[in-house]
């Protein structure tokens, strides 16, 4: 049921039926409205019950009666007989001479009838001294002129049953008019809840007439209302004056031709000017469903554009072509100029006290969009830093799996090589296929070694490393490591000078991790280090720092860098051997770090020389 | 023990056949599987006195296998495993692992270290049922106090009178790490002044004689910039 009463309620014949309606019966209302000014009905009967109390009464009898005695008086000398036909009493006196049409010529007789009520003053006379009359009026001029008027009681009962037959017979048109308003305004209630509404959903829909700032549908409304409503008054003024013409000629309350002809037109202005007023008033009504009523008007548009252009300095749209860093220095100049000029103003309109307040205003407003966008452009840096982060942590951890299953996979293969090579071995060889055995036997283990170091060193770097530290002491940790390797540091040739401190040195550091430093290092010197010479190794206590410095000279030219050195897999041409994975130097490297440690190469012609550092703990 | 029989586990079948081949060699009789449930049921039908165990393993893998053989067997076995790292070596050996390799390994140090468990495992019971107070036993080592001999998975081992007096001192405190110092003070009954090296060649020595890989030792560690210590087993 509800749903057909919508189907044909939203129908739009439905509407255009409604909104015909509503412009026939506003048109119809007010002609009548019109047409009876025509016919002269006095519509104050419907207001007022007494006759005696209306403006009618004052304009037709009192004005009449009093401008027709000040006649009689100022021209006494020209009227000397008192007209016999009046309507009224009066009685004129300005002190000594007076003038009355009253039986006895005594102010007493006028004592019989009541007082007026509604006696406004006219012109220089004011009103004065009453008796206690009904139908009295007492005028006095400059307090020595008065006036005193009287209608008398069968008079006045005739006028009033006049006054009540105008009102019956106005009554059924008031009757007529009421039920047209209350239905117009049903008809525009209705087409306000329908408008922009379809049968086949519950969007609003707008017209194009919509499109039209508000306060352009507003102005047009309101002048068009104006409009009709100055000729709507204009045409009722007309009216009553020809009635009040054709009442006083005696003419009847017969229309005439050219009252046919106004009213005709009247009733085209008008039902043009309501089907304008209703578009208008409809396509108000949509912005206000639509909540766009103020939002869409010129001043708010204005106003928005303004306000976005100001905001847009602040956002980050209007340097968002720049890097942030840039961006951010464009946004607090901006905030700064700003802030500048608007100082600036409110010192201007000081001369304009009201407009001082505006200044503050938009300040306060760029202070909150500073403030605002400054706080995400912080968080927006701080999740991208975060994103950055997380990603970086996944790679490594991407890293780490690849290096485990890489090392695995090289390990397996390299398992059975070297098993196999071992089983060959064992057969029954030529001399020659012996000696190919042996190098492959070497060349293989020479593999795992740098198997085992690429992963290592894969590991540490990647940062994915356990760590065991703990404090140790440095000085035994050296002397560790070279006790460890005195068979190698014999076979070498070469000697070792330590210059290490009497007492312990202590660090925190992983102390597996820590010997392979030094044991690679120790290594490099053994291996690179001219015959003859002597190898350096020195600890001390520097500024809280145990700095250990081992040195030796080059047995060739090391026609490289510090940092080229470092490189993984890098190692000076002419000092590649066939020993060792060429990783040494980058595993100490890393290693140290992985430890807290600072690790440095210097190179000095051929003096070769590694510095690492660590923090001593107290 | 030459009559011994070995399960060896391994996916690839290259590696466990060349395993095979070289325990053959030695003596040994070899029983192959190719993952930890093969493994298992072959633990069913055989008698076996040590297994030879991957940890990357399809359907079972070695660490799960360890654990299932321990429920039942205390037989030896040796996880043999391209995984390096010190937590995964500590890992096998807590899941009750007697003997950890990393491939690649090198055959001979693996005969050795499957010839050194088996003795263990044979002569474990003569070593604990002595109860003697002057045997020192820790893992596989055993020190006589008074007769001054020292074993090896019941092999005799020459110490030298000072290699003899550390590994005494270390071996009655298990675990525990001593300075080089200390381990001259108690050794050579003197104030130890610049020792280290000393103790540390001492500490080689040893290791030479008693480990199957002196470079990467199973009992006698040294523990970097702070002393040394014999492992508890």
């Amino acid at each position: 049921m509800d749903t057909r009463l919508k189907n044909v309620s939203r129908r739009k014949s439905t509407k255009v039926l409604a909104f015909i309606l509503t412009v026939i019966i506003i048109t119809t209302g007010v002609l009548l409205i019109q047409y009876l000014a025509f016919t002269g009905r006095e519509f104050e009967s419907l207001f007022l019950e007494e006759y005696k109390d209306s403006s009618h009464f004052y304009h037709n009898h009192i004005l009449p009666a009093r401008n027709r005695v000040i006649y009689l008086i100022q021209n006494k000398e020209q009227v000397t007989t008192t007209p016999d036909d009046l309507n009224y009493y009066y009685y004129v006196s300005d002190g000594e001479t007076v003038s009355t049409n009253a039986a006895d010529e005594n102010i007493e007789f006028f004592e019989q009838f009541g007082k007026g009520n509604n006696s406004p003053e006219i012109e220089d006379w004011t009103y004065g001294e009453y008796t206690d009359g009904n139908y009295l009026y007492h005028y006095e001029r400059e307090g020595q002129f008065s006036l005193v008027l009287a209608f008398p009681d069968e008079y006045m009962a005739a006028e009033q049953e006049k006054w009540e037959n105008t009102r019956e017979s106005l009554m059924p048109f008031v009757i007529i008019i009421g039920t047209l308003l209350i239905l117009a305004l049903g008809l525009i209630i209705f087409l306000t809840f329908v408008t922009g509404r379809k049968q086949d959903d519950d969007e609003l829909h707008m017209w194009r007439i919509d499109k039209i700032y508000t306060e352009i549908l507003v102005i047009a409304f309101g002048t068009l209302f104006a409009l009709w409503l100055a000729i709507g008054i204009d045409l009722f003024g007309y009216n009553m004056e020809v009635q009040l013409f054709n009442s006083n000629t005696g003419t009847t309350n017969q229309l005439g031709l050219s009252q046919i002809y106004s009213l005709i037109l009247y009733g085209l202005v008008t039902v043009v000017m309501i089907t304008l007023m209703g578009i208008l008033f409809l396509s108000m009504v949509r912005k206000i469903k639509a909540k766009k009523f103020m939002k869409h008007s010129l001043i708010y548009t204005i106003y928005f554009k303004i306000k976005d252009f100001l905001k847009s300095f602040f956002d980050g749209r209007r340097f968002e072509k720049f890097p942030l860093t840039k961006a951010l220095f464009y946004r607090q100049m901006a905030f700064i100029i700003v802030s500048g000029i608007l100082v600036a103003m409110t010192f201007l309109f000081i001369f304009l006290p009201p407009f001082m307040i505006i200044p503050p205003l938009i300040e306060i407003a760029v202070i909150y969009w500073y403030v605002k966008y400054n706080n995400r452009t912080y968080e927006e840096i701080n999740k991208g830093f975060d994103e950055s982060l997380q990603e970086q942590m996944k790679s490594e951890r991407m890293k780490v799996e690849l290096i485990t299953n890489v090392s695995h996979d090289l390990k397996t293969p390299l398992t059975s090589i070297i098993s196999y090579i071992d089983l060959l071995s064992k057969e029954e060889l030529s001399e020659t296929a012996r000696d190919y055995v042996n190098i492959l036997s070497e060349k293989s283990y020479r593999l795992k070694s740098i198997v085992s170091d690429l992963f290592d060193l894969a590991k540490s770097t990647s940062g994915d490393i356990n760590l065991d530290l703990e404090k140790l002491d440095l000085k035994k940790l050296i002397e560790q490591t070279l006790g460890d390797m005195a068979d190698e540091i014999d076979t070498s040739g070469l000697q070792i000078r330590t210059r290490l401190p009497e007492g312990p040195v202590y660090i925190k550091s992983d102390g597996k991790r820590l010997y392979r430093v030094f044991q690679n290092l120790i290594d490099n010197a053994l291996k690179y280090s001219l015959k003859g010479t002597r190898v350096y190794i020195e600890l001390e206590e520097v500024n809280g720092k145990a700095i250990t410095v081992i040195k030796n000279i080059a047995g060739y030219e090391m026609d490289f860098t510090a940092e080229e050195i470092l490189q993984r897999f890098s190692r000076g041409d002419k000092s590649r051997t066939t020993e060792g994975s060429g990783l040494g130097l980058s595993i100490a490297e890393s290693f140290t770090k992985v430890c807290g440690g600072e690790f440095v190469v210097d190179i000095d012609g051929d003096l070769f020389k590694v510095i690492i550092k660590f923090d001593i703990m107290k | 023990m030459d009559h011994a029989t070995i399960l060896v586990v391994d996916d690839d079948r290259e590696i466990a056949n060349a395993i095979e081949k070289l325990l053959t060699f030695e003596g040994y009789k070899v029983i192959k599987a190719y993952n930890g449930l093969e493994a298992l049921d072959a633990l069913v039908t055989n008698d076996v006195q040590l297994i030879l165990l991957d940890i990357m393993m399809p359907k079972l893998d070695g660490l799960s296998t360890t654990l299932k053989i321990r429920e039942k067997k205390n037989i030896p076995i040796i996880i043999l495993s391209a995984k390096s790292e010190d937590s995964d070596k500590i890992l096998g050996l807590s899941m009750g692992a007697d003997d950890y390799v990393t491939k690649p390994f090198n055959p001979q140090e693996l005969v050795a270290r499957v010839k050194s468990q088996l003795r263990r495992y044979m002569y474990l019971g003569d070593m604990r049922s002595s109860n003697n107070s002057s045997l020192l036993v820790v893992g596989g080592l055993s020190l006589n106090r008074e007769t001054k001999e020292f074993k090896v998975d019941g092999v005799p081992v020459k110490l030298t009178p000072t290699e003899f007096k550390i590994m005494e001192l270390l071996m009655s405190n298990p675990g525990i790490v001593f300075s080089a110092e200390k381990i001259y003070e108690r050794v050579w009954q003197e104030e130890a002044h610049s020792v280290e090296n000393t103790v540390m060649v001492h500490i080689r020595r040893i290791r030479e004689k008693i480990e199957i890989n002196p470079k990467e030792p199973k009992y006698l560690k040294v523990v970097w910039g702070i002393g040394y210590k014999i492992e508890k087993c």
